[in-house]
């Protein structure tokens, strides 16, 4: 029964923990939404709110499984058993979403991206200098890059933009969006579907203890 | 006479042809500028260090003139062929250059005077963008390369008075320009599933197909194999080996039979149920038979 119940305590932590993490990919402090929603494959955010659902379930159905066990009552934990298999249910598919999204990034669409981030092409600026675009048939003549790839000020204007023409390596952005992006995804990725992994692992093992109690009371 | 004999055999003389000294400089890309090369566009490093030892210039560094020649394919002998020519400057127009059926594949652009290069550069980061003119129509504008060309450089020493070439660098390496590609060959990107994904499907799948199993089993096993021995009316298990249908427990005030539920099935002997109430029940709790719990009434 103490096992039980330490594990269950435990399980509630993390799955506490599991909320606040995908709340905080929910909130996108990186501003990922409107590309992934432009391409269609959002289903990162789709998982982190499973995941917030999920790990405040957790938190709750863990803490009645405390009193569950402490109450030795079969009925109890035929209950607490069988909600947690439908919280585990919830989770797998959160899990198993963002870790597939992270495979369906395109690049196509991250050229034509000029958003907030702060990158400047997909792989590189070449990319604007290599591939034809909308941008380069009307201003390939005088631009290079979109000046969305030059550094600015705070007052929005571009710092130096003589020497974003000409690619001053200090002026602008070099970083590709796609390798930005992707790193900025893989960090939501690893959030929502890694520690979600875990945290259903921790939960798997805790459910194969909690029913060799059932089978224990009474 | 003697004048006009001397100055006949002056005449007669040879005139040295002004030869073209070539100095050991190659016009090269500035390579620290992301926008080095784009498709019909250059970024060179300026031509600084490359004339300063020259001696005996007719033009100071102030008069004198650096020139650019870019050069496609048979632009190169093209020029070399001609640039003693007194008219070098106007020989390939801009606009003609690279057009037309026989085109020259060279013009040659002004970069700057001599002594805007000095050979220890007041400032860090100089260049010089070829291209930077665009499509234009002068003679000596500094206009588009063309689209996917490999242009071969070279600078030149100008007179500005003369307009005479005194003096040139090497050619450079040719410099290949981008072709624009379509932006349909960038990709999906789509590298396949990646191992994370497959691993955590799997486990996860497998994890919950257990669970699910397990808790089936469970609860086969407990509430099942529970159902069939009644539901409830003793707490605990049935002491198999005890099989008086009926006994009286003589200890109680009011002593009431005892159904034994081992023999319920059978119901040939009158029950609890059929039995006149009487006030006083009791049970035995297997578990603690030596002791009997007494109902309030």
């Amino acid at each position: 029964m103490i096992i039980v119940i330490l594990c269950n305590a435990f399980a509630a932590a993390a799955g506490l923990a599991l909320f606040a993490l995908a709340i905080w990919v929910a909130v996108d402090g990186y501003k990922l939404y409107p590309i992934s929603g432009v391409s269609g494959k959002d289903d990162i955010f789709a998982g982190a709110w499973i995941a917030i659902f999920t790990g405040f379930a957790y938190f709750c159905t863990c803490i009645f499984g405390i009193y569950a066990a402490r109450k030795q009552r079969r009925s109890l934990m035929l209950a607490y058993l069988i909600i947690m298999f439908i919280i585990f249910i919830f989770e797998c598919a959160s899990c198993i979403t963002a870790a597939t999204n992270r495979d369906y990034v395109s690049r196509l669409l991250l050229l034509l991206s000029c958003l907030q981030v702060e990158c400047c092409g997909t792989d590189s600026p070449l990319d604007w200098v290599e591939y034809n675009s909308t941008f380069r048939q009307l201003y390939g003549t005088t631009y290079p890059w979109p000046l969305n790839c030059c550094k600015r000020l705070s007052s929005f204007e571009v710092a130096d933009s003589q020497g974003c023409i000409i690619g001053q390596t200090s002026t602008m952005f070099t970083q590709g969006c796609f390798t930005h992006i992707e790193s900025v995804l893989s960090r939501y990725t690893w959030a929502v579907s890694w520690y979600g992994f875990s945290v259903q692992m921790f939960v798997f093992f805790m459910l194969l203890i909690a029913m060799v109690y059932f089978t224990q009371l009474g | 006479m003697e004048v006009y004999l001397v100055l006949c055999f002056i005449c007669m003389l040879p005139i040295p042809a002004k030869s073209i000294t070539t100095v050991d400089c190659k016009p090269a890309i500035n390579e620290s500028l992301a926008a080095k090369i784009t498709i019909n566009t250059v970024i060179l490093q300026q031509p600084r260090c490359c004339f300063d030892n020259l001696t005996n210039l007719p033009c100071t560094s102030n008069t004198c003139e650096i020139w650019l020649v870019p050069a496609v394919d048979t632009g190169l002998s093209t020029f070399d062929a001609n640039k003693a020519s007194s008219a070098i400057l106007s020989l390939s127009p801009y606009p003609t250059a690279f057009t037309g059926s026989s085109p020259a594949n060279y013009f040659l652009t002004k970069v700057g005077l001599q002594s805007d290069f000095p050979c220890v550069s007041p400032s860090p980061g100089g260049y010089f963008r070829v291209g930077a003119d665009g499509a234009c129509s002068t003679t000596n504008c500094n206009g588009f390369l063309p689209q996917g060309s490999s242009p071969s450089f070279k600078y030149l020493l100008v007179d500005s008075v003369n307009k005479t070439v005194l003096a040139e660098t090497k050619w450079s390496d040719s410099i290949a320009l981008y072709t624009l590609k379509d932006p349909g060959t960038l990709g999906d990107g789509f590298a396949g599933r990646s191992g994370a994904m497959v691993v955590i499907t799997t486990l996860l799948s497998v994890a919950a197909a257990v669970l699910l199993l397990f808790l089936i089993v469970v609860l086969a096993l407990c509430c099942c194999g529970g159902k069939s021995k009644g539901s409830g009316s003793v707490v605990g298990s049935v002491m198999g080996s005890f099989r008086i249908p009926r006994y009286d427990t003589h200890h109680l005030k009011d002593p009431a039979p005892y159904d034994n539920p081992a023999y319920e099935k059978e119901r040939k002997y009158t029950t609890q149920d059929t039995l006149p109430k009487t006030k006083a029940t009791s049970a035995v709790n297997p578990v603690t038979q030596d002791t009997i719990k007494l109902q309030k009434i």
